[in-house]
């Protein structure tokens, strides 16, 4: 008998396709579910939520039966509560601390954020009104977390925001980044279209190059949330043969093209370099679409790669072969196409520190795969033109954005950024934290100037 | 989704309420401290645990709480052998006067006594209405015993003594609205009420918690709360006691007509909705305080208002005794209702609970077919509803009319 309510499709079902990996809660499920809950006095999950979800007073609520108070408190904190339910690396965040898991299992935060996101969805309730037109506007640049979230902070406070996006829809590395088995696109959209009933208006296809022309537009500030759409490359010998891809355009041409990929044709037996999600989440599509064998090599151990827990068990059960401690040496190619991939095993030189510096090759442990695709997935990098070419701003290395700690401001007045274009990459929510608290920022930054 | 305004107060025999959520006579209202917090975080108002006069000695033992488990539900019931406070009239006179001084109108303050001579009862109101209370609460039904002629008996067990001492209270009370709390531990409940209401009483609050054991340790043969190797009967509260609660407030607010503030089981929005559909005006809350805090205070208010919001109800008053027309007699069911269950086979996990159910304890009318698919033979189904109690799955048995008559058992 299948398992009609399990919350994670088992490995077998989910390789069939790009269906979404976790199901939402049945209600029995998550009353169940919440009615485990401790509601520890000083919750320590409260305190390991980078945006603030006062978690233990939303399962409160779903215990006491009040499932709009439960979405309320979540969106109060994080506008995506959608989308970070299902990405968010819980068991790193608030579910490490869970007081349960000494007595039993921890609570499954996320697919009970996931369940009132969706309840609510579903039932299409509208947004909080608004407090009070201020006919003061502002321009966020960038449509990711970060970018969503100050805009919806701000449309709620009565400015008028408008969301400039380079690509043909919103929600930048969700939309482009993510594929359906771990975030649907219409989930994304669905959030996004939250964030409009808010007020926010979004124009999409529009890349700003020039932040002069925003001020003159008369927009009071600016918030850069541009993230970094550039894929970093090792700079391997054999790298531009054809069949090598970085795995932000290899993400992206999955997820426009539905799993049914046109341009990428990945063979029978692909090599994904990289310990990180995005590394993860490149495996897991080459084995949706069709490979027989896919190797994951990355520098670091199994507990030492910078994926989230999570993820790495999804792509084990799922049948990724998981190389650990591997430097990839050259990528072999034939008749301009790749044929082969070659590694050798490292040790670290000190210990505790996870970088190609600090590997040390060990001899004799060279090895070589026969391979079709190679997707190298080893991090991103600033659209260093674009961002290079805002005026007056800041930047550091490649096109990073300098902005203060706390305020996010950069170092042009009126101009602020968060998210991944400067803290170097990392989760959607702390994206959504940092896009809060730039929010409260520009707010008082405005309120100054009046 | 379209919305109404929604307006949580209530007023109750002349006194406004915020909400109709009140904290009940109890621990969480015998400290000036927990009280403020209390209300700061939005309780409509408290009554302040029951109070005696100064030379009443009051002696409490320890432990008093026990809870009772259900499988692995914890607090499923609370007893206590609690009795009323240590703290006397000269200390609650002034938290009256702190409490009314930081509040205002914005809470109201209530208190609880109890007494044993008319001197005493009357003094008790005397004082508490100069310290400018709001509403006075007699208990009647302290299960640990009250301090009247017959020792560990409740006053409330008494329909002359009720009559008697809530005249006593009312004369002394004049305008102050008096409450009466009374207990389920009485054949007939109906008639203790009457008695309150031809005293003179404003209101019921209905009702006290339950006399009961709540459970023996099986290795020392000590029953709990072990008090130096002995114990004694409990007042029981908590979810346990709540259709006990939900029977007599609507037994109350059909025959009576008195106003009632309900008590005894609610932990939840849902459960304080379900007291005042059947006829409570406001609700008391000690248990779910004592185990999830005072904070619960903002489920009831958010609950309760999206509720009303989305049923377009936008005043409580519309709620009261809501349900009482649909509570009639058992002679007064219709005798003509036939239903059988159908078993939505899609939801069906095949445990086989409605099947047990039915061969040991209904009507041999669910058999097990093929693949262990529960099938249910209409014209042996009474139509009992034992299955749809037992099953698992939320909406998988549905009891829905028949035409089929039944077949009767001839041996």
């Amino acid at each position: 008998m299948s398992n009609k309510t399990a919350t994670t499709l088992l490995p077998e079902e989910r390789k069939k396709g790009f269906r979404e990996i976790h199901r939402c809660y049945e209600p029995h499920q998550a009353y169940l579910e919440a009615s485990r809950c401790l509601m520890c006095e000083d919750a320590p999950c409260t305190k390991g939520c980078p945006a603030g979800v006062d978690i233990k007073a939303f399962i409160r609520k779903i215990r006491f039966h009040n499932l709009r108070g439960a979405i309320r408190e979540i969106r109060e904190a994080n506008v995506l509560a959608g989308i970070c339910g299902k990405v968010c690396p819980q068991e790193l965040l608030c579910q490490k601390e869970c007081s349960n898991t000494e007595i039993d299992i921890p609570i499954n935060i996320a697919a009970l954020q996931r369940y009132v996101a969706d309840v609510e969805l579903r039932r299409s309730v509208s947004p909080s009104a608004r407090q009070f037109a201020q006919r003061i506007k502002v321009a966020i640049i960038g449509s990711g977390p970060a970018g969503l979230a100050v805009a919806a902070n701000l449309a709620q406070k009565g400015y008028e925001v408008t969301i400039f996006e380079a690509e043909a829809k919103p929600g930048g590395l969700l939309t482009y980044g993510i594929p359906p088995h771990r975030l649907p696109s219409s989930a994304v959209q669905k959030e996004i279209r939250y964030i409009k009933r808010i007020g926010v208006k979004i124009r999409c296809k529009t890349k700003i190059m020039n932040i002069d022309e925003l001020f003159k537009k008369d927009f009071k500030a600016i918030f850069i949330g541009v993230g970094l759409p550039g894929a970093r490359k090792i700079g391997l010998p054999g790298e531009n043969l054809k069949g090598v891809y970085t795995a932000l355009e290899f993400l992206k041409d999955v997820i426009t093209n539905k799993g049914r990929t046109k341009q990428t044709k990945i063979g029978k037996r692909v090599v994904v370099i990289g310990g990180g999600d995005v590394a993860m989440d490149a495996a897991s599509c080459a084995l949706r679409l069709g490979a027989q064998r896919v190797d994951l090599v990355c520098l670091e151990g199994y507990d030492e790669m910078p994926s989230s827990p999570e993820e790495r068990r999804i792509c084990w059960e799922e049948g990724v072969e998981i190389n650990t401690r591997v430097m990839p040496l050259k990528i072999i190619g034939s008749k301009g196409r790749v044929t082969g991939y070659k590694g050798i095993g490292i040790r670290w030189r000190k210990p505790g520190l996870f970088i190609p510096s600090n590997a040390i090759p060990i001899p004799g442990t060279e090895f070589s795969l026969k391979v079709d695709t190679v997707i190298e997935a080893i991090g991103q990098i600033p659209d260093t033109g674009n961002v290079k070419g805002f005026k007056g701003i800041e930047t550091a290395g490649p096109g990073y954005i300098v902005a203060k700690k706390k305020t996010f401001k950069t170092s042009r007045p009126g101009v602020f950024a968060a998210g991944d274009i400067v803290n170097r990459g990392a989760t959607a929510v702390q994206a959504v934290a940092d896009g809060n608290a730039a929010a409260e920022a520009i707010d008082a930054y405005l309120k100054r100037k009046r | 989704m379209k919305t109404i305004p929604v307006n949580l107060g209530i007023e109750f025999c002349g006194v406004k309420f915020n909400n109709p959520f009140i904290l009940s006579a109890a621990p969480p209202t015998d400290d000036l401290d927990m009280l403020k917090r209390g209300l700061e975080m939005g309780w409509a108002g408290a009554v302040l645990k029951t109070t005696s006069v100064e030379k009443n000695k009051v002696e409490l033992v320890y432990p008093m709480i026990s809870g009772l488990s259900f499988e692995n539900k914890k607090v499923v019931g609370m007893g206590n052998i609690d009795l009323i406070s240590e703290h006397h009239i000269d200390l609650v006179e002034k938290r009256i006067e702190v409490l009314k001084k930081e509040f205002g109108d914005e809470r109201v303050i209530a208190a609880s006594i109890m007494g044993a001579k008319k001197e005493d009862w009357q003094h008790l109101v005397k004082r508490l209405k100069a310290a400018g209370v709001d509403i006075i609460e007699c208990s009647f039904s302290c299960p640990q015993g009250s301090m009247g002629e017959v020792p560990g008996a409740m006053l409330a067990q008494s329909i002359p003594a009720t009559e008697m001492v809530t005249r006593w209270v009312k004369s002394a009370a004049k305008k102050t609205p008096v409450v009466i709390k009374i207990t389920p531990m009485v054949a007939d409940i109906v008639a203790v009420a009457n008695a309150v209401k031809k005293g003179g009483a404003d209101a019921i609050c209905a009702s006290n918690t339950i006399p009961s054991l709540m459970g023996i340790d099986i290795e020392n043969f000590i029953p709990n709360p072990n008090v130096a190797g002995k114990t004694t009967y409990s007042g029981l509260s908590g979810p346990a006691i709540k259709p006990i609660t939900l029977k007599v407030i609507s037994e109350l607010s059909k025959t009576v007509g008195l106003p009632i503030t309900g008590t005894g089981g609610a932990v939840n929005w849902i459960d304080a909705l379900e007291f005042m559909l059947c006829g409570a005006t406001t609700v008391q809350f000690c248990t779910a305080v004592m185990h999830y805090g005072y904070d619960i205070i903002e489920d009831l208010c958010e609950g309760l208002a999206f509720y009303m919001e989305e049923k377009g109800i936008s005043r409580v008053k519309d709620l009261i005794g809501k349900s009482l027309p649909y509570i009639v007699g058992h002679d007064d069911l219709s005798r003509k209702n036939r239903v059988t269950s159908h078993i939505d086979l899609k939801k069906c996990v095949r445990c086989g609970l409605c099947y047990y159910a039915c061969q040991d304890g209904g009507h041999q009318a669910i058999e097990l077919g093929r693949e262990r698919r529960p099938e249910v033979d209409e014209e042996k189904c009474f139509g009992c509803g034992l299955c749809q109690s037992a099953c698992p799955i939320d909406d998988c048995i549905e009891l829905k009319e028949s035409e089929k008559p039944r077949k009767i058992a001839t041996v």
